[in-house]
């Protein structure tokens, strides 16, 4: 646009600048003339682009995808087989009823040299620990510090009961997974070290190390595993664990490890504690063991995900250069302008 | 109003939320209409209510009269004041009785028999005339001048004024009121109060730190604002003047200035309040104002002070001046004043001759002293301030809908999980401790209240749909583009008046992107209104060597290059701009036809009605004529060597050079006997005066078709050459006029007078008769020659017109000149040319003529009706033609004001829209400012368009109001269409600046921004959803409260206004190089139904990968540990993603990348990282659950959140990415080629560009005038010649009765040279 002091007698540059000159001073921001990359799309680059990333994912995705192949993982669905056969019509009612269960023997069969540490999950299902009722039924407080003992706002229902307050109180601790599971190979017992089975960090700061339960599971109902009234909280791993609560309904937990390999063939027997009830909301109770690898247990999903998208874009790449080849388009092609394109253009 | 927009919110929450949501809502909205109560409580007593609608409700558009309700509103509102005792002391009435000054006031008042109206309101004083003039208190004020300590009991109001929204209490409460008037903000603080209750799955933090941040920036920016206004108010209270106090002048500020005090004003200063003119140092008490501020006219207007007050001039005299001043309450009217000087036992009725305004400045007279009579916030001035009206930008208003359209979806996605919550909830989750106490949300027994109570829950869960800081982050934005781009763009800085571009207001901005009819005054804003004396044809002989900018296309077109021959001494000055040495400098004596050349001169230097000021020389002289066309005149006489320096009411004085011999002045006077002066019917204009040899000589000029008419027969040669002239100059874009004379035998003349003075003292229609005398005698003329005046264009208009027409902008005229005027403008700017269909639909036709002769009212406006009826029937039918023949003519429409008036009839409204919509150019003539308020709202409304009004003067003022956008001239003297504008520029060039560049940028922005946060909004509350159905449908939050809280208003807000600051598709040339870019906008192309449904089919395929990838990746252990990850790592996890994907989306839509896109988006990462790195290592002992706790340190420990970190933003991605490659490759947008095209060019800075583009400007201008121009020569002569717009100097001649106007226009030249020529003729 043709300033008008260059329509003048000499320009405005030029000129010095008069006093009171409401001249707008020039910078690169106000006049909106920043230095721009300003990347254009163009076939090249959206080819470039999915080869790209089809180079980088397809390798990662072969890696992840063996990282999981390379982990041994031996599942066990128990809940309905550990119900002895008088009970399979009302599982809840046998589960519920006092007094001691008998133990339930599951064998299990090795298909792969398991290299240790074997690590022992228990896999629940349908069970919400993410449901809101549930998540903040806790007082994190009362976990870490002795002097917040009566400190059990959020706790409800589970937050005291005719003796006092409990500790730890709430619905997590309360509903705390009680299954056993001893484990023997060869009529030699396998050691499961329960140590270590937490993060550190919930060890170390959330539950404290001069916190011990109180009034645990001594009300009315009891809702799930029992505690040791002399060990402090910060040593109760299977509760630390438990109450990291899951995100989703279907939820492994850790429950110890097996710090010795089982070769191929191994069998290893399984004697359960099965005192957990699953059964009232129809959910399955399973075992694992598992080795890892780098990338944790065994889970096809990354390396499956990034061969998808790798692969994809491969094919979006040949496929691009196909058109490309087959019908090009001319950069910057002015009839593709809308107002060359349409008679009229309106 | 407010109450009944309140009732509109609360239909709209009870859609959206149950029953008892709404109830909250009513009890919210009595509580905000209380408290608006209160403010308007408060409004009137300050009397600063709602002006500018009383200002301007006289253009009764469909808005205004909705304004109009609240005024009486207002009025009652009164009433019931007026009934509680307690107030009694406002009832000025009492206290007027018991003055006895009122009851001589009185009969005074009716002996002026003034002001009809202003008296009909003190008699009866409820009947208000709607929004025009406020309710005012029954009373007048008595004031005693120059006795401070008589007036302190009066307590009238200080000088000091304020026009702060807020003060220092006011400033939270009613800012937080004005915030909370938004949907948004209302909605966000209903559901902050429900997360405060127990069914609020998030704490209330989550919901207040947005909320307060929002608030917080928009009460900083409203603080910001009224802090500038303050200081603004202060700099103006603290200006100086003069104050007598004590026989002595004293300086004070004008704040300390009371009602009462004498103050002494000089020249060029402003009156610090509504003053009383007592003395002046001229003679005769007379001092001249400019109202420029007031009424935006530049016309000196002049003000007399009372006789007995004169000598009250000096300090020592005005401190014996003791008088009481009685007058009305004040009020809004500008131009009536009624009140009494008491002094010495002696009445003296005032005028508003008298009073000197606040705002108005001193000119011409050395100084003035007068009383203080009405102060700040009471002045006039001050009553009729002007807030700049609120407009919102259809953008916003369509945001809205969006809006709407997001609490639909959030209603139904509540609806859902309520549903699915009502149904799960049951006894079997023993976990869930559902059998003792437990509380209604989770009671199995009762599943309908647990999906009511959830669905209140959820709502708060969801609440991050709505995008919270998004109005807050555009209203950033926009503030920015207009402070920082706008403002100071410096291709919108005009040099020669020093005016930068304003925008005045911030919020429509992207409006500008979209307007697709330009309403545009013509002169100042097309037009320079600069006339200047360019060709003329005399005996048959064209003079004059300049080639107009048309012609010189003209001759390109047919392939010839003019070389301008530039002359050294060519004369030139303003209004003259004629180049021919053959009658230059008295060559004329040598050519053929001198005596022509000579009664040329002589008709040009006579037959006029200008008057000559200042010096008598020929350099320093000014002449102040009724249009810029005599002037240019009366000045080229002068070049010519017929130099007219004086006038007085018998005789003008002309010094002529050359005239017998080279080189010889004479001062010849000649005696003018009558002036039949011009008006629109006449189209012509006489002079009859005598030489001082006694010949006597009628000269007249006037419009080709009536000069033609009544010339004599014979020499029918000279006619024709004349004629072929005129369409010559014509077709250049001239305006002409015709000179002729005839010479008067006396004893014709004397009897011809006496029928002139008889019809001219006759009492009944006196128009008429002159006219009917005139006839008589101005026949049988002999022509003399033509003139040709070039109206002067404004730079650059035909180019900007040109592209703004390339760009799909449809460029309307609307003036109040004549027809003739108008069409020649149209051509001279391209807006017309001959190859076009033109449709004139004019009341100067006979049959209408005749109709009017007969004088019936009813009949006239009947069939005047009914003629505009057919003819707008006929030009449609025949439009018709045309719509379907492609190739066919383009077509135009000219309308006079008087057809427009009837066929802006409802029964015709339709016709004229269909008809004028399909017209490419439109010229609307003859119309009032409020016709021209019509004619906009008419597509405004009517067409649903977006239209844009640009004027300069105080005539434009209720168009660039009613359109969506009103541009004002600025860097002239009037400001009053500045003051009423959204946007101000200096030059209508500039609108393509302000139009094709930032508008379509802003626009452009504002899309991308609206769409980013609807994407990020709905992608990340999307995921939470999808959460919800694992969940139980219980609500719980997946994310900590922290994150959800400070998504929108830290990690993601940043690049977004950078986004909304820098994005650019093409550069600024490109975008005027390629105008039809700007067709995006006009049909909003990003930011349709079709653009949502895209990102929200983006946002929802997203959500899905965050939610579904995070989730069943890490199914298993994630680490070599073993370990397992809980429910707010997964969150964690999800976030980053989410944090780091939207960040990048962002950088994708982006055109141009600037380092500041890389420190905002890389920033935001790095604030999220930043972020959750400190509040998950720190153990707070006000955290209700410790659920983050290092939660980021053991994601990071894992391999697994790196490898999943780089997945799942690009698979995340990849969709988009696909879209957008594909998207380019098949469906390129118009821009993208554009950016193609230009890939390789660097973008130097635009200021280099503009030198070059500098040196191509006139050629591009040419070239695209050649495109526009007609191929052959227009037949039309471009007659033009203004009238006065008021009585002029001569009509208070000979006895004529002349209705004395309140607030006179006066000359000041006139009024200086009575006194001059009297005192002559004393000594």
């Amino acid at each position: 646009m043709a300033s008008s002091s260059a329509g003048g007698p000499g320009s405005g540059d030029a000129a010095p600048p008069r006093r009171n000159s409401k001249r707008p001073k020039y910078s690169r921001f106000t006049q909106q003339e920043l230095p721009a990359c300003k990347p254009i799309l163009t076939p090249r680059w959206v080819i470039s682009a999915f080869l790209l990333v089809g180079i980088v994912f397809i390798p990662i995705g072969v890696i992840s995808l063996f990282a999981s192949q390379d982990v041994v993982e031996i599942v066990d669905r128990y809940d309905s087989v550990c119900i002895p056969k008088n009970f399979t019509n009302d599982k809840v009612k046998y589960i519920q009823s006092p007094g001691s269960k008998p133990p339930c023997h599951r064998i299990l069969n090795v298909t792969k040299h398991m290299k240790q540490p074997i690590y022992v999950y228990y896999q629940l299902d349908n069970f919400y620990q993410n449901h809101r009722r549930y998540v903040k039924s806790r007082n994190d407080k009362q976990l870490r510090d002795p002097s917040s003992e009566n400190d059990i706002s959020g706790c409800k229902p589970e937050d005291s009961n005719s003796r006092g307050v409990i500790v730890p109180c709430g619905l997590i601790a309360w509903s705390l997974f009680n299954d056993t599971y001893n484990f023997s190979h060869n009529n030699q017992q396998l050691k499961v070290n329960r140590r270590g089975i937490s993060w550190k960090s919930d060890r170390d700061h959330k539950f404290g190390k001069d916190v011990f339960p109180k009034n645990f599971q001594s009300g009315g109902l009891i809702g799930g595993g029992k505690l040791a009234y002399n060990v402090s909280l910060s040593e109760q791993e299977d509760l630390i664990v438990w109450m990291r609560t899951a995100a989703l309904p279907t939820f492994r937990k850790l429950y110890g490890k097996i710090e010795v390999d089982l070769q191929k063939g191994d069998v290893i027997n399984v004697t359960l504690g099965n005192y957990y009830n699953t059964y009232s909301f129809n959910g399955k109770k399973k075992l694992v063991l598992s080795t890892t690898s780098w990338l944790g247990g065994k889970n096809d999903f990354l390396g499956i995900a990034y061969l998808t998208v790798g692969g994809l874009c491969f094919f979006l790449a040949l496929s691009f250069t196909l058109i490309y080849l087959i019908k090009p388009r001319q950069l910057g092609d002015p009839t593709f302008l809308s107002w060359n394109r349409g008679p009229g253009g309106h | 109003m407010v109450i009944r927009k309140l009732n509109e919110e609360i239909m709209l929450y009870s859609l959206v939320f149950s029953f008892d949501f709404a109830l909250m809502c009513t009890l919210a909205a009595i509580g905000l209409g209380t408290l608006c109560f209160i403010v308007r409580t408060k409004k009137f007593f300050n009397l600063t209510a709602t002006k500018i609608e009383r200002k301007y409700c006289g253009f009764a558009t469909e808005e205004q009269s909705q304004k109009g309700k609240s005024d009486h509103l207002d009025v009652d509102f009164w009433n019931l004041i007026r009934c509680f005792p307690i107030f009694d002391f406002l009832d000025w009435r009492e206290k007027a009785k018991k003055m006895s000054g009122w009851d001589r006031f009185k009969p005074s008042r009716s002996r002026l028999g003034r002001n009809p109206t202003n008296m009909d309101q003190r008699t009866v004083p409820r009947t208000v005339t709607l929004g025009r003039v406020q309710p005012q208190a029954p009373s007048h004020r008595t004031i005693y001048c120059n006795d401070r300590d008589a007036n302190l009991v009066l307590r009238f109001k200080g000088n000091s004024i304020s026009t702060t929204k807020y003060n220092f209490f006011s400033f939270l409460p009613k800012g937080l009121y004005e915030q909370f008037r938004r949907v948004a903000n209302l909605y966000f603080l209903m559901v902050s109060i429900l997360s405060a209750t127990p069914y609020s799955p998030v704490h209330p933090i989550t919901n207040v730190v947005p909320l307060s941040l929002v608030l917080l920036v928009s009460l900083i920016k409203e603080a910001f604002e009224d802090w500038k206004r303050l200081q603004n108010d202060m700099t103006i209270n603290n200006t100086l003047v003069d104050v007598l106090q004590d026989q002595r002048w004293e300086c004070i500020p004008w704040k300390r200035l009371q009602v009462g005090d004498i103050v002494r004003v000089k020249q060029d200063g402003f009156f610090p309040a509504d003053l009383l003119l007592l003395a002046s140092t001229n003679p005769d008490g007379i001092c001249y104002v400019e109202t420029a501020n007031l009424d935006g006219e530049t016309n000196l207007k002049i003000r007399k002070a009372l006789e007995r007050t004169w000598d009250y001039l000096t300090s020592e005299k005005a401190f014996e001046f003791k008088g009481e001043v009685q007058c009305e309450q004040p009020n809004n009217s500008l131009y009536t004043f009624t009140g009494n000087l008491v002094m010495e036992n002696q009445t003296l009725p005032l005028s508003p001759n008298q009073l000197l305004l606040r705002g108005c400045s001193l000119k011409n007279t050395q100084y003035i002293v007068g009383a203080v009579i009405f102060t700040g916030h009471e002045t006039k001035v001050m009553m009729n301030s002007m807030n700049v009206p609120s407009k919102r930008s259809t953008l916003e208003r369509k945001l809205d809908k969006l809006i709407l359209a997001l609490f639909c979806t959030l209603f139904s996605m509540c609806l859902i999980g309520a549903i699915g919550s009502g149904v799960f909830i049951n006894k079997k989750y023993y976990f869930l401790g559902l059998d003792k106490g437990v509380e209604d949300q989770f009671n199995p027994n009762n599943r309908f209240l647990v999906a009511l109570l959830t669905m209140l829950t959820l709502l708060t869960l969801y609440s991050t749909i709505i995008p919270i800081s998004l109005y807050v982050s555009i209203e950033m934005i926009k503030f920015i583009q207009s402070t920082q781009f706008i403002n100071r763009d410096i291709n919108m800085y005009h040099a020669e008046t020093n005016t930068p571009a304003l925008a005045r207001t911030s919020n429509l901005n992207e409006e500008l992107g979209q307007v697709e009819y330009i309403f545009s005054d013509k002169t100042g804003t097309l037009t320079r209104n600069l006339m200047e004396f360019f060709k003329c044809s005399i005996g048959g002989e064209m003079y004059g060597t300049g080639i107009t900018e048309i012609e010189r296309g003209i001759a390109e077109q047919n392939g010839i290059k003019l070389q301008e021959q530039k002359l050294t001494n060519a004369v030139h000055e303003k209004g003259f701009n004629f180049v021919d040495e053959r009658l230059m400098r008295g060559a004329w004596r040598n050519e053929v036809n001198a005596d022509a050349c000579k009664e040329f001169f002589r008709c040009l230097a006579i037959c006029h009605t200008v008057l000559p000021e200042g010096d008598v020389s020929p350099e320093k002289i000014k002449y102040q004529a009724a249009s810029p066309d005599e002037a240019a005149l009366v000045i080229a006489a002068k070049n010519f060597g017929f130099f007219f320096y004086r006038r007085t009411p018998t005789a003008i004085y002309v010094r002529e050079s050359h005239v017998e011999r080279m080189g010889k002045v004479q001062d010849v006077s000649y005696e003018i006997l009558n002036v039949l002066e011009f008006n629109s019917t006449r189209k012509r204009q006489s002079v009859v005066c005598r030489y001082p040899d006694g010949r006597l000589v009628l000269y007249c000029k006037g419009a080709d078709t009536v000069i033609f008419e009544r010339l004599t027969v014979g020499n029918d040669n000279l006619r024709k050459v004349t004629r072929e002239h005129l369409e010559n100059f014509g077709a250049s874009g001239l305006r002409t006029l015709c000179l002729a004379y005839r010479d008067l035998v006396p004893d014709v003349y004397e009897s011809w007078n006496e029928k002139f003075i008889h019809a001219k003292s006759s009492l009944r229609d006196r128009e008429k008769k002159l006219d009917e005398v005139a006839e008589l005698i101005e026949k049988d003329l002999i022509l003399i020659g033509a003139t040709a005046i070039e109206d002067k264009l404004q730079e650059g208009v035909p180019n900007c017109i040109e592209t703004l027409s390339r760009a799909g902008i449809k460029i309307w005229v609307l003036t109040g000149d004549k027809i003739e005027t108008a069409i020649n403008i149209a051509y001279a700017c391209n807006l017309m040319n001959n190859e076009m269909k033109q449709f004139i639909i004019s009341s100067e036709t006979d049959a209408i003529r005749e109709v009017e002769e007969r004088g019936n009212q009813v009949e006239i406006a009947r069939s005047i009706k009914e003629e505009v009826k057919n003819k707008l029937k006929k030009c449609i039918d025949e439009a018709q033609q045309y719509f379907h023949n492609v190739s066919g003519p383009k077509l135009a429409l000219v309308i006079d004001g008087k057809c427009l008036m009837y066929a802006l009839d409802p029964s015709l409204r339709a016709m004229l829209l269909t008809l004028s919509l399909n017209c490419a150019s439109v010229v609307c003539c003859r119309v009032s400012p409020l016709q021209k308020a019509q004619v906009t709202s008419l597509v405004k409304k009517g067409a649903r368009k977006i239209t844009l009004s640009i004027g300069d003067g105080a005539n434009d003022v209720s168009m660039i109001q009613a359109a969506h956008i009103g541009v004002g001239i600025s860097g002239l003297e009037g400001m009053q269409a500045v003051m009423a504008s959204d946007f101000a520029i200096a030059q209508f060039r500039f609108l393509k600046d302000l139009l094709l560049v930032h508008g379509r940028w802003s626009y452009l922005r504002i899309c991308k921004v609206v769409m980013y946060f609807f994407y990020k909004n709905l992608t990340f509350t999307l995921t939470q959803f999808w959460f919800t159905f694992y969940t139980g449908f219980s609500g719980q939050r997946f994310y900590d409260d922290w994150f959800q809280s400070l998504f929108n208003v830290i990690f993601t807000s940043f690049p977004v206004i950078i986004l909304g600051l820098f994005e650019k598709d093409v550069s600024a040339a490109l975008s005027k190089r390629y105008p039809e870019l700007y067709k995006e906008g006009i049909r909003n192309a990003f930011f349709k139904w079709r653009v949502v449904a895209t990102w929200a089919f983006f946002a929802v395929y997203q959500s899905l990968v965050f939610y579904h990838f995070v989730n069943t990746s890490s199914y298993a252990a994630e680490s070599s540990s073993g370990k397992m990850f809980g429910l707010w790592d997964v969150s964690t996890m999800t976030f980053t993603c989410i944090v780091v994907t939207v960040n990048l989306r962002l950088l994708m839509m982006c055109n141009s990348i600037t380092r500041w896109h890389y420190i905002g988006v890389g920033g935001s990462i790095v604030a999220w990282f930043l972020f959750i790195f400190l509040y998950s290592g720190l153990m707070t002992k006000h955290d209700r659950q410790e659920n983050i706790y290092w939660a980021i340190y053991i994601l990071m420990s894992t391999a697994y959140f790196y490898v999943a970190l780089l997945l799942i933003p690009v698979a995340a991605l990849l969709v988009d990415f696909i879209y957008q490659g594909v998207q380019r490759w098949f469906f390129p947008y118009d821009y993208q080629i554009v950016q193609e095209i230009h890939r390789h060019e660097p973008e130097d800075s635009r200021t280099d560009l503009l030198e070059i583009e500098n040196n191509l400007t006139p050629e591009e201008a040419r070239s695209y005038a050649l495109s526009q121009l007609p191929r052959e020569l227009s037949k039309h002569t471009g007659f033009a010649f203004d009238s006065p717009g008021y009585e002029s100097f001569f009509a208070s001649q000979r006895g004529i009765f002349a209705p004395h106007k309140a607030w006179d226009v006066a000359k000041r030249a006139s009024m200086k040279s009575k006194p001059k020529v009297s005192k002559k003729e004393k000594h």
